[in-house]
């Protein structure tokens, strides 16, 4: 509206008496330069504010990453060692082509026979599993827990026994032991070619594996193991299993390790109240600095009240300056963790030192960082509302003082 | 026209209750420089305060155009003082962060003159200010009577009906201080504002269409 006009206007509202006029709130784009160049021109403050809140969200999401990082690493530690991410029987021989479907890295198929192993008086119940060499050690960790000797290859008449086993019968590499049915019937013998010790219970007690031409001739029990690519969602193999074998057994690792499983939601529980937590703190800071920014300006919004600032302009005002220095700060925070999460999943964080003693890192100790979505976007989001929350405070502080009052006191 | 009908205004403090302003009534026409004189607490600051709506009397009525402004809801007055109401304080006017053309920005945009014609009107003022050149300098930048001049500017700078001004000069030397009280009763003679001026320095009186003087919350007229 051009000056005159408008002087022109104001003229014919006094002389027809009707008051003052209602006119509409501020322009949002005006009030927007003003919150941008308040930030830009007291940088100080706007630095100290967005400090907290980058390093805030850039370290959530590393830490998001991270704990999705272990939980790899103990899922691909416990279903590497030996049994595969799904485990299945009751099925036939003639079927076991059939699972290897797009997402499966390598089916191995187990035949397993109980037998009794004897050295001299002593002898042992336990499960012989025949295998295919090549394909276990292709696929599984188990054979790098070898101790003493080697892991036996195809076409060989070897066994590979487990430490305790090898004390108990009293055998060392190279020993040759009696392989006998449950009635004491002998069937075979076999050489040890390799003793082998996993620190888990269920795997050193009671297994013991040679190739399957060596098994004695017998009835034999089929059992598969099932390797997954990564990131490929074990329940919707398992599902598509169900359907083309309807008859077998199938389950997946969470079923057949509820221990890992449970250990798993406890992380996530815990890893949630760690980011409730961290922005509770961050945003009782993000509050009292910004309530400290907004009262050092006190006298600023007293004179744009005075000069006819109505309480929703005072409220965008305030809203928009934090939501631009929150936003921004989310925004470099989220990329400031990326980065650092791309780092750490190239080289990965080796905390073997304080692992090889723990089951769920039997086999590496080296954690890789993964960025899933909800660890990208939780952490922003929260910055974000937080940071909104934040100015509830100090604009109905400014907005129910009176502007006399303020001008009076400053 | 203003009229003020029995203002009162009474303040309920630790030091018990402080009257103000009592009984205060009279009538300013179109375009008249008021000057309001008296001792430091005699009510100066607490009377353009309810002339400007920033304040509510307890009492009394101040009718602007027929209009009692003191009954209006918080909304509508706050309208209009964006619309008919100019303020300069004592010192730091200007909105600090933002430089003296944006200063001057803001009443223009809080009613609806923008584009060229803001910016036509931004110059204008820094033209009769004797300011040109200054647009982009920040307040900080700025001497106190160049900031003072730089408030009056934008006091003025939507014509408003009315225009306070809270000890304009206090901290000004004596020249410069009359000077400005000069160009600016000049300036709302012409543009038919009713200017008000709270001040303690008695040499401004002799300039006055009219003195008013307060002494605790009282009226003592002469003209
Ligand atoms: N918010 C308040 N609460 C209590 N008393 C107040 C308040 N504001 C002002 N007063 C009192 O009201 C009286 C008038 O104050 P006012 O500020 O109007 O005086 P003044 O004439 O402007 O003084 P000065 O020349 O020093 O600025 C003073 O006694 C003051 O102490
Ligand atoms: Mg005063």
């Amino acid at each position: 509206m051009p000056y005159r006009l408008f002087l022109l206007k104001k003229r014919i509202c006094k002389a027809l008496n009707k008051g003052p006029p209602i006119y509409s709130t501020m322009r949002f784009t005006f009030l927007f330069k003003i919150a941008s160049l308040t930030l830009w021109r007291s940088w100080r403050a706007s630095v100290v504010l967005l400090f907290m809140v980058i390093s805030a969200v850039a370290a959530l999401v590393f830490l998001s990453a991270l704990a999705v990082g272990t939980n790899d690493a103990m899922i691909r530690n416990s279903t590497g060692l030996f049994s595969g991410q799904i485990a299945g029987t009751g099925i036939q021989e003639l079927e076991t082509h059939r699972l290897q479907i797009p997402g499966v890295k390598q089916v191995l198929i187990r035949r397993q026979l109980e037998i009794l192993l004897g050295n001299g008086e002593s002898l042992e119940s336990l499960v012989l599993m025949g295998v295919d060499p090549a394909q276990e050690k292709a696929a599984t960790a188990y054979w790098q827990k070898t101790v003493a000797g080697t892991y036996p290859a195809t076409g060989e008449e070897t066994i590979f026994i487990s430490q305790d086993t090898a004390k108990r019968l009293k055998l060392a590499i190279g020993d040759t032991v009696n392989l006998l049915n449950l009635k004491g019937f002998p069937l075979k013998k076999l050489a040890v070619a390799g003793i082998f010790k996993t620190g888990i219970s269920h795997l050193d007690q009671g297994l013991a594996f040679c190739p399957t031409q060596a098994l004695p001739t017998g009835e034999t029990a089929l059992s598969v193991a099932v390797f997954l690519q990564a990131d490929t969602p074990v329940e919707s193999i398992v599902t598509q299993y169900r359907q083309i074998l309807p008859l077998a057994s199938v389950s997946a690792w969470t079923d057949f390790m509820p221990d890992l499983k449970q250990l798993i939601d406890l992380d996530s529980v815990c890893m949630a109240i760690v980011i409730t937590l961290v922005f509770a703190i961050v945003s009782v800071g993000i509050s009292c600095t910004f309530l400290i920014f907004t009262l050092k300006n006190l006298r600023e919004h007293g004179i744009m009240k005075a000069m006819g600032l109505l309480p929703g302009d005072t409220a965008l005002l305030l809203v928009t300056q934090i939501g631009l220095l929150t936003v921004f700060a989310a925004a470099i925070g989220t990329l400031a963790g990326f980065l650092t999460v791309a780092i750490f999943s190239r080289t990965g964080i080796d905390i073997s030192a304080f692992t090889s003693h723990n089951q769920y890192f039997s086999v590496s100790g080296i954690l890789y960082p993964r960025l899933t979505g909800l660890a990208l976007l939780t952490p922003p989001l929260v910055a974000i509302l937080f940071g909104m929350a934040a100015t509830i405070w100090p604009t109905i502080y400014i907005i129910r003082k009176n502007p006399a009052d303020i001008l009076r006191s400053v | 026209m203003i009229t003020l009908q029995s203002v009162s205004k009474l303040y309920v403090s630790g030091r018990g209750h402080i009257q103000a302003l009592s009984e205060i009534s009279f009538t300013a026409e179109e375009g008249q420089g008021i000057i309001l004189v008296g001792r430091s607490g005699s009510g100066k600051t607490t009377l353009l305060n309810c002339i400007g709506t920033l304040e509510i009397p307890d009492s009394g009525a101040i009718f602007y155009n027929g209009t009692d402004i003191c009954r209006l809801s918080l909304r509508r007055r706050t309208l209009f003082r964006r619309r008919e109401m100019g303020f300069v304080f004592q010192a730091a006017n200007l909105l600090p962060w933002l430089t003296v053309a944006e200063n001057l920005q803001f009443p223009l945009e809080l009613n609806g003159i923008r584009g060229k014609a803001q910016r036509g009107r931004i110059e204008e003022l820094l033209g009769t200010f004797g300011l040109a050149g200054y647009e982009k300098a920040l307040p900080v930048e700025l001497s106190g009577g160049e900031s003072q001049r730089i408030a009056f500017a934008r006091a003025i700078a939507h014509a408003p009906a009315i225009l306070l001004a809270d000890e304009p000069t206090a901290s000004l030397d004596t020249s410069t201080g009359k000077q400005l009280v000069e160009l600016m009763i000049t300036l709302c003679r012409t543009k038919g504002t009713t200017l008000f001026i709270a001040t303690h320095d008695l040499e401004l009186l002799a300039m006055a269409d009219r003195v008013v003087t307060l002494k605790d919350g009282k009226m003592e007229q002469r003209t």
